[in-house]
């Protein structure tokens, strides 16, 4: 059980490689029902972006053991490189945030994925708020 | 099929994006909750769901993964914008209510504004997802760079 009043801005909350294989893309892409179906020039599958977002969150839901009842509040993202199904990135979670408001924790959480030669493929921060 | 290429370089400010619709199932939250490991009693425990807080509102029973409701404005902005929404997409949104397996969702955008450099146009769009009953329940703004040559 996590004391979360202890969290520190600044903590490292997760670092875990993610790699977007086409069965973990497929079942994001069915349980979404995406139509897009994004592809490089040469024809190869790529991840929607999102798919990256939500598989890099479900690291830090994990190393944060979130409790049930959280909410989602807000969510920001920028992407910066497209990805094709296969690769591999580095994900890191830190906190940005922690505060009490009207009865719920409130966490900030700053995101990051980069691809194998360090370029940033996804940023983000995500709101999330813990009853308490 | 987006063809990453054909990314729509023309849009205007006031310019409507394609609009997504879908209805939301209690399977189809399931299937989210497996793919992307979140597994909160809110979305798949309807004992638990009942009666739980959502900011002021009490919830009537599982809700969608916010996340997973998200997933239709990025499906949007893949489709209006293609592999740049991919490699310069920037997005800002606050999940402002719940959304109920059962009901359907619109996922919708316009053109706020357009800047136009030498090399490309930043457009930005408000975005947002509203419920068959007007209700708005994702709200915010996405921004694209476009090359010029795109």
């Amino acid at each position: 059980m996590i004391d979360y009043s202890t969290l520190q801005p600044g903590q490292r909350l997760s670092h875990e490689l993610l790699t977007l294989d086409a069965d973990s893309i497929a079942a994001y892409v069915d349980a979404v029902s995406d139509s897009s179906r994004p592809v490089s020039a040469e024809g190869a599958p790529l991840a929607p972006p999102m798919a990256i977002a939500a598989l890099a969150l479900s690291a830090v839901i994990n190393a944060l053991q979130i409790p049930g009842g959280t909410i989602h509040a807000g969510q920001e993202l920028e992407f910066g490189k497209a990805m094709p199904v296969g690769a591999t990135l580095t994900c890191n979670a830190t906190l940005a945030q922690n505060s009490m408001r009207r009865g719920w924790r409130f966490l900030v959480v700053n995101l990051t994925a980069a691809d194998s030669g360090g370029n940033a493929v996804m940023s983000g921060k995500s709101t999330i708020m813990l009853p308490e | 099929m987006c063809h990453i290429r054909k990314a729509n370089s023309s849009m205007q400010q006031g310019d409507a994006l394609p609009t997504i619709e879908k209805k939301i199932s209690q399977a189809q939250v399931e299937r989210y909750a497996e793919a992307a490991g979140d597994f909160n009693p809110i979305h798949i425990d309807p004992d638990f769901a009942t009666g739980a807080q959502f900011g002021g509102a009490v919830l009537e029973g599982t809700i969608a993964h916010g996340m997973m409701i998200l997933a239709s404005v990025s499906e949007m902005l893949t489709l209006a914008f293609g592999e740049r929404w991919l490699d310069s997409g920037r997005l800002k949104v606050r999940f402002r209510g719940p959304v109920y397996p059962g009901e359907t969702i619109s996922a919708f955008g316009n053109v706020k504004s357009v800047n136009e450099t030498d090399e490309c146009r930043n457009v930005v769009c408000a975005v947002g997802v509203r419920k068959q009953n007007g209700e708005i329940v994702i709200s915010g703004d996405a921004a694209v760079s476009v090359a010029l040559d795109g």
